[in-house]
């Protein structure tokens, strides 16, 4: 049963900045309007919300992003060739991070799942995303609650 | 001294290792475990003096593993370095006793103030 209101667009952006802030150490620069974000194929994460609202956050961003993401929080040479599972890890806490932010600022009793991450070549409906960007590719967030 | 990290995320084991050292404390030994199962082992065989533990974890969370070195009569001392820093979740790890409760992201500054009055 859903009993708080679900994470609207204005709280999932603050906690994506929060995060691109202290952990990537970038700003969440809103992508340009006018301008339609492209995506072939990449990662895709997700992490689920439980409780007084049900339904999943998704992020999903082209692979060289994800690589970079992952150099970014890592802190490491941005040549370097990173492990796929170092990657895919990095991917997903950058979710699970945004969703205890989000599930904090939404209140009621909720739980957070786990991330999960994998590949995929669907791209994101950008018109039911948050679309910010990252170096001038962009990064699709969406909320997707459970179907009723 | 010696420090058990705790996270299920190889890659935040690594953020949390290098803040640590950019907050002055990296002249400390560390070692690392992957969920609360690995981490009540190695309490027993590492015998750390702190362990800084992720929450939310596949098979031993990190509230169940301070629960389960509590409920041994273990007291090394222990913090939570989560994604979730609700004043819920706050209070729930105090009672079981946690010394302090780090949300993420955090910042070198977060591990200063924390960790000061434990390692010095």
């Amino acid at each position: 049963m859903t009993r708080v209101a679900a994470p609207d667009e204005a709280l999932v952006h603050a906690a994506i900045e929060q995060v691109w802030g202290s952990m990537l150490f970038s700003a969440a620069e809103p992508w340009p309007a006018g301008v339609a974000p492209e995506f072939e194929t990449g990662l895709q994460a997700q992490i689920e919300l439980r409780g007084d609202w049900n339904g999943r956050l998704v992020l999903t961003c082209d692979s060289g992003v994800a690589a970079q993401i992952a150099i970014a929080m890592l802190g490491v040479d941005p040549d370097e060739a990173l492990p796929e599972d170092d990657v895919h890890d990095a991917v997903g806490e950058v979710l699970n991070i945004v969703g205890g932010s989000v599930k904090g600022a939404l209140g009621g009793v909720l739980a957070l799942g786990l991330p999960g991450v994998s590949e995929t070549s669907a791209s994101p409906a950008s018109d039911e995303c948050l679309v910010v960007a990252w170096r001038g590719a962009p990064v699709f967030v969406q909320v997707v609650p459970d179907a009723a | 001294m010696k420090i058990l990290i705790v996270d299920d995320s190889r890659v935040m084991r690594q953020i949390v290792l290098r803040t640590l050292r950019q907050a002055g404390f990296g002249n400390h030994a560390f070692v690392e475990a992957s969920d609360g199962a690995e981490a009540l082992d190695k309490v027993m065989t590492e015998r750390p003096d702190l362990v800084l533990s992720d929450w939310n974890m596949p098979h031993k969370t990190g509230i169940e593993l301070l629960g389960d070195l509590r409920g041994t009569g273990n007291q090394v001392p222990f913090g939570f370095v989560t994604s979730e820093g609700s004043p819920e979740m706050r209070q729930t790890a105090e009672a079981a006793g946690a010394m302090f409760l780090i949300a993420k992201p955090f910042t070198p500054e977060s591990f200063e103030s924390a960790l000061a009055g434990v390692l010095g």
